[in-house]
């Protein structure tokens, strides 16, 4: 950019250098091709400084390059705040007459949190290089991606449960596990122990909900990310309808829990029964996604045999009689509810933790 | 719009969709754009969402739907065999937001890998047939799960699970699991279809039921189909696993068509060894269930398979039967007539398989007769359904056996007819007596006979529940000949026993009365009369012989004298004659002396009971015929009576009446011998009749009557003349030939006079023939050629 | 050609449980164009089972009928020949040639058939054929000790009776051919 044509100029290149290559997101990402990168990983590179005229020379107070992880709110714009921040000097100030290439190194450093979009905040980590100059500086930004990757989980327990509406509607359902990673199988079974209404047909909606701000400011945003039908038709007493979900076709993050104090992004298993007269009866149950190392998913299985099937040792159980309620069937239906050990056959119509879910299940009257 | 057309406009418009769906899916295909291709396939299988149509019209979409899948899994197929995998392929189908159209794409992909890596077999199969409990929805989830059993008809596991070697193709035993748990499901869904929607609809939903109700069966038609299912493993996993769900289900129209099912597809050996626990079943259906009909099929299969199979007789198929039948009327609370018939099936099993043993078709009948017993029952009308079960039952035997005597052997036979009512027992006898008759079945000894006739009761004699009124008097003739046929099948080879065999039998037959006895004693008295012929053919062997012979005709004497009791006349007239001309035949002691009773019986009915004139003279005719036959008379018996029965012939009322009854009473005093043996040919006496005849004639006011008898009258003198009764001249031919010429001119030409004069004519031509081949010694012959012809 | 049936004296129930098997097996419908029968069935079954045979049903009375609708004699033209028909009870003496010859005058018929005696029976007088087909189920008769059943068949042709004995002796049916042809 130059002002009134008057004066050396200079563009700014960023080129990452990675030991393993280029990774790139997929290109199903709205971002340009950003390289990923982990936590502690080095992030290294060159700046190129081209220079716009090649007969003057460009007069400079110094050349800095900054690492950068910053938290944007969009309906507080221009507070960005920033967690992270490193800075190193490429040159001391002087006078360029050609070209030049720095070499730049931010060894071991730390990204604490995964990069992520949402609707009212953004979390971002990106390189800024700066010319330093007196009356404009020239700076060039670069952003990267960062995933955190989680291992296995040491506890993960399936969520079972039972839940209904008094002589109308008894269910007992179960997802196979309560923290999934992105590219995991949710497997269940609904079985079904009193039902007294014409259920047109059962879904399974996965919700993510981002909350930012703290205290009376708090501000949740559902987004519905998947809805999957998993039966048609009106069962009867006795039957077991099987779930079965693969993540890995929708657009979904790791679970994250108060970053920085500042947000949260949280995954929900909706399940929702239709009836025919179009009321809807639904229960929520939080569910943990994280993300799982690439190096893990790799020679698992054989990709052209079908995995995840019924007879396989992760299937459900779809055609089983629920067992009588056994310890591992979580007491009460309400999420939060930690404490009851009594009454687990029934959960009763639990509170409602925000403004759209307002018991376990219940008839929230047509939508 | 009508129900009809609007059912018409949803599948037009839904098939239109599949079709453009089906097209753009073909044309991604052909371009290899498979991704492109599924969400095609996608949408076509989204019409399978509706819930619009009526089963029909579904079934009709259904089948366009199916054959289009037909062409993703073809290529599918050839791109997998090629080489080209498609990564986690069975995944992606899943993402499928809506259930019907993942889970047709899933059988469809399920299936293409199935053909492709065989190994997969068991495992796809059972994540399979489990995925589809998704669909709960009656129609769509059994049209779903009827796809996955079409799809997976070839590829079913077909070999014996052999536990020392590892099968991961699968076996069969993962084929039954697999066919065993999409027919309980399907059932299931089948039977749900009954409680939905309005109760007014429920003769609808039985109908639709009814349509579909082949796509349940068909799971039972795959099994099978399995040649790996033994006897055993049929016993032991099939046949409970099919029974469990069909008891469940607690659905009457389901039990009873699978329960056939069974019976229809599976093979009768596996029946025949399974048949205790089949039959359990049938204990605990629901009540409405026809049971009876379901083990009537069984058993009628198994008595088929049986008789065809001799070594299916290590079974004790009908005592096991009689057990668990006992077991089921014990249990359900069966009408009464369901269980005559589940007997009447079982009579027809021992009487098809067990032919020797009598004793298996007896236990039945003493099963029926003490259940009857049980409820108290008295009297079966015939127009009660169990009349009609046990009539079917009644009839087994005697057609079976084609032989009354057999029949009788039956202990409890002649209990169980009591049971019946008057209508119900003639059937019975009826169809007793036609069986006899038809089979030529001989029934041998006095008690057999008393114990036939007291079956038959209602043909012999009044019943005291017989309906007051007036029976048709054509099946009452037709009844009563059938009797008086049977009388012909009671006898004995030894004379004696035979005679007692008669008497007993009039015994019954008396009780008949007048309306009866017409029919059943004249064959009574005939079967006596052969009697008599023997007794007298056996005259060396038996030296009483003369004395049963006088005891037989005494008693056929008083049999036909019943008849005359009867206020009948010309049966036992005919009935004596036909004893006179007997008697004549055997010359036994006194013998004339009895026949003349009879022929004066005769005559005696002839002249004080047959008044009508037509009678009159047919009777006088068979007296004259008759008595030119008897040839046992002394002259001075039998003159007396020529001359009455000429005196008789001459009284009658109508001249020409009278002139031929005289003039065949000629015969009496020219061929009829007496006991001396020769002809009488009293030439005096025939001239006198037939001059008796001349003036009768010419007492007829009518000329052509009087052409007419004066034509047969020369064929008398004719006849006579030849035979050479002199007191005939030619002079009396000649004037007779002379009086016929002069009047038959004056005739009225007509069809009547015609015929007289063809008559006349015939006679003059016979006249010329003789005389022309006359030789010359023949000199009677010789002497007509002085006629005038 | 025409085959007629020429049977009677089957005494039913009377004298005889009804006919032969053997013979109710070869009397089956479609063979036969014309019935004449001789008389004394005695039943309305009788009559009905002679009706299946042929729809051409020609019946006298016999001295057992019952039924008076049946006359005493009749003719019945079958082709080129003119048959009477006579149970001939009624001709004295029974059986008698020559005063059935008087029969066949009065008639003015090639054919006389005439029963009664229960016994077969056929010649030529005169050129005329006289047939007597016995009894069908061999009734009894006084005046006739051995009684084979026996019917008889006529095939007629132009001016040629060829006639068709059948009779049932020892429980075998035995055919015999007699020919009769009109001058």
């Amino acid at each position: 950019m130059t002002f009134f044509g008057l004066g050396q100029t200079a563009e700014l290149e960023i080129v990452l250098d990675r030991p393993d290559g280029k990774k790139k997101l997929d290109e199903s990402s709205k971002k340009d091709q950003s390289l990923i990168y982990y936590d502690g990983e080095t992030v290294s590179g060159r700046v190129n400084v081209i220079l716009k005229k090649s007969s003057s020379r460009l007069e400079h107070q110094g050349i800095k390059v900054e690492f950068i992880g910053q938290i944007e709110m969009y309906y507080d714009r221009g507070n960005h705040h920033e967690f992270t921040s490193l800075v190193k000097e490429l040159a001391r100030p002087g006078e360029m007459l050609q070209n030049t290439s720095y070499n730049f190194e931010f060894l071991n450093v730390e990204k604490p949190y995964e990069t992520y979009t949402g609707s009212n905040v953004r979390l971002r980590y990106f390189l800024r290089v700066t010319v330093i100059r007196r009356i404009y500086d020239i700076v060039k930004e670069m952003d990267i991606i960062v995933h955190t990757l989680s291992s296995y989980p040491d506890m993960n327990n399936s969520i079972k449960m039972e839940v209904g509406i008094e002589d109308c509607l008894h269910i007992e359902f179960e997802y196979n596990k309560c923290k999934y990673h992105l590219k995991d199988v949710i497997v269940g079974k609904i079985y079904f122990l009193l039902v007294r209404i014409k259920i047109k047909h059962m879904e399974i909606a996965i919700i993510k909900r981002e909350t930012t701000g703290s205290g009376p400011n708090t501000f949740n945003e559902n987004e519905t990310i998947a809805k999957y039908e998993i039966m048609d038709g009106a069962p009867v007493r006795g039957e077991s309808i099987p779930i079965r979900v693969f993540l890995a076709g929708y657009d979904l993050t790791p679970t994250m829990r108060d970053v920085n104090k500042r947000f949260s992004v949280r995954y929900f298993l909706n399940l929702v029964l239709m009836d025919e007269e179009d009321r809807r009866y639904f229960k929520q149950q939080e569910i943990t996604l994280w993300r799982k190392g690439e190096k893990h998913l790799k020679g698992m299985q054989n990709r052209n045999e079908p995995s995840h099937l019924v007879s396989g040792k992760d299937g459900p159980k779809g055609s089983e009689a629920p067992r009588t309620t056994t310890q591992s069937v979580q007491p009460s239906g309400s999420i939060d509810n930690t404490d009851s050990e009594n009454d687990h056959n029934h959960s009763p119509m639990n509170e409602g933790d925000d403004e759209q879910i307002r018991s376990s299940i219940e008839d929230s009257t047509s939508e | 719009m009508t129900q009809m057309e609007d059912q018409e406009k949803q599948l037009e418009f839904a098939l239109a969709s599949v079709q453009k769906q089906g097209v753009h899916m073909k044309m991604c295909l052909d371009k290899n754009k498979l991704m492109e291709a599924l969400k095609h396939a996608s949408a076509m299988l989204a019409e399978l969402r509706t819930s619009l149509l009526s089963p029909k019209s579904y079934y009709e979409l259904f089948m366009k739907v199916t054959n289009e899948l037909c062409y993703l899994d073809l290529y599918l197929v050839e791109e997998f065999e090629r080489g080209r995998k498609v990564d986690d392929l069975y995944q992606i189908i899943q993402y499928a937001g809506n259930i019907v159209p993942r889970l047709y794409l899933l059988i469809t992909v399920g299936l293409v890998y199935i053909k492709t890596n065989t190994n997969l077999k068991r495992d796809l199969l059972k994540d399979l047939v489990e995925m589809c409990r998704g669909v709960q929805h009656p129609l769509r989830g059994l049209f779903l799960r009827h796809y996955l059993l079409q799809c997976s008809k070839n590829v079913l596991p077909d070999v014996p699970d052999n536990e020392e070697t590892e099968h991961p193709e699968g076996t069969v035993r993962d084929s039954i699991d697999f066919i065993l748990m999409n027919f309980a499901e399907m059932n299931k869904l089948w039977v749900r279809m009954q409680h939905q929607g309005h109760s007014r609809e429920k003769e609808r939903r039985e109908k639709e039921r009814e349509e579909l109700k082949i796509l349940v069966g068909t799971n039972l038609v795959r099994l099978s189909h399995l040649d790996s299912i033994t006897l055993d493993k049929y016993r032991k996993i099939v046949l409970p696993g099919i029974l469990e769900q069909i008891v469940s289900c607690r659905d009457a129209i389901a039990q009873e068509y699978l329960m056939e099912c069974i019976i229809q597809v599976f093979p009768d050996e596996f029946h025949l060894y399974t048949l205790n626990v089949f039959l359990k079943s049938c204990c605990e259906l629901q009540p409405s269930v026809n049971v009876k009909t379901i083990v009537i099929l069984m058993i009628n299969r198994l008595t088929v398979f049986t008789f065809h199979n001799s070594n299916a007789s290590e079974v004790k198929l009908f005592e096991v039967l009689t057990e668990q039948i006992a077991n089921i009327i014990q249990s359900r609370d069966l009408p009464l007539e369901d269980t005559v018939s589940l007997q009447a099936a079982m009579v027809g099993l021992a009487l098809k398989c067990y032919p020797d043993n009598l004793d298996y078709v007896d236990k039945s009948l003493q099963t029926i007769s003490d259940t009857f017993a049980k409820r108290k029952i008295e009297k079966i009308s015939h127009k009660n359904p169990v009349s009609r079960e046990l009539m079917a039952l009644m009839k087994l035997p005697i057609d079976n056996y084609n032989d009354l005597l057999l029949v009788m052997k039956l202990k409890h036979f002649p209990e169980i007819i009591e049971y019946f009512d008057y209508t119900g027992r003639k059937t019975i006898a009826i169809y007793l007596l036609q069986n006899a008759v038809q089979c030529r079945t001989m029934i041998p000894s006095v008690e057999q006979a008393d114990i036939v006739l007291t079956m038959v009761s209602p043909l012999v004699k009044d019943q005291p529940d017989q309906p007051i009124g007036e029976e048709d008097p054509e099946d009452f003739a037709e009844e009563q000949s059938l009797l008086g046929r049977f009388v012909h099948h009671m006898k004995a080879d030894e004379p004696d026993l035979q005679f007692k065999i008669l008497m007993a039998e009039r015994e019954h037959f008396s009780l008949g009365g007048n309306k009866r006895i017409c029919y059943t004693l004249p064959p009574l008295v005939f079967q006596a009369y052969q009697l008599a012929l023997i007794y007298s053919g056996k005259r060396e062997q038996d030296e009483l012989w003369e004395k049963k012979c006088r005891k037989i005709f005494q008693f056929c004497h008083q049999t036909i004298l019943e008849l005359t009791k009867a206020e009948l006349a010309e049966l036992p007239l005919r009935l004596f004659l036909q004893g006179a001309l007997t008697i004549s035949q055997i010359n036994f002691k006194n013998y004339e002396t009895v026949a003349y009773e009879f022929y004066s019986q005769a005559f005696t009915l002839y002249e004080e009971e047959i008044s009508e004139s037509k009678c009159q003279l047919a009777a006088i005719i068979l007296l004259i015929g008759t008595f030119e036959k008897i040839n046992c008379f002394d002259e001075e018996n039998a003159e007396p009576v020529r001359t009455q029965c000429a005196l008789a012939a001459s009284k009658l009322l109508k001249k020409p009446d009278q002139c031929r009854a005289v003039a065949i009473s000629s015969h009496l005093f020219w061929s009829a011998q007496n006991n001396v043996g020769q002809p009488l040919q009293d030439g005096k006496r025939v001239m006198d009749c037939l001059k008796k005849c001349v003036r009768i004639t010419k007492q007829c006011m009518e000329v052509s009557v009087q052409v007419q008898l004066f034509v047969e009258l020369l064929n008398y003198y004719v006849y006579f003349y030849e035979r050479g009764n002199n007191n005939v001249s030619v002079d009396i031919l000649n004037q007779l030939i002379g009086q016929i010429k002069k009047e038959i001119t004056g005739l009225t030409p007509n069809e009547e006079t015609e015929q007289i004069t063809k008559h006349f004519e015939n006679t003059i031509a016979y006249l010329q023939n003789r005389i022309e081949s006359a030789d010359t010694e023949d000199s009677v012959y010789k002497a007509l050629e002085g006629l005038t012809l | 050609m025409c085959s007629v049936l020429v049977i009677g004296d089957m005494h039913v129930p009377f004298r005889s449980s009804g006919l032969p098997a053997q013979f109710k097996k070869l009397l089956t419908p479609g063979k036969i164009q014309h019935v004449l029968c001789t008389g004394n069935l005695c039943t309305k079954e009788m009559y009905e089972f002679l009706k299946s045979i042929a729809n051409d049903v020609h019946i006298v009375r016999g001295d057992f009928d019952e039924n008076l609708n049946y006359p005493d004699q009749k003719v019945v033209n079958v082709g080129q020949f003119k048959v009477g028909l006579c149970h001939g009870h009624q001709v004295i003496p029974w059986g008698d040639p020559e005063s059935l010859a008087l029969l066949q005058r009065q008639l003015d018929v090639d054919v006389l058939v005439f029963g009664h005696t229960h016994k077969f029976d056929a010649f030529e007088l005169g050129n005329k054929f006289f047939l007597n087909p016995g009894s069908a189920t061999g009734a009894f008769n006084p005046l006739n000790p051995d009684i084979i059943p026996s019917f008889v068949v006529m095939d007629i042709q132009s001016s040629t009776v060829v006639s068709y004995v059948y009779r049932l002796v020892d429980d075998e049916v035995k055919i015999e051919k007699i020919q009769y042809t009109k001058k």
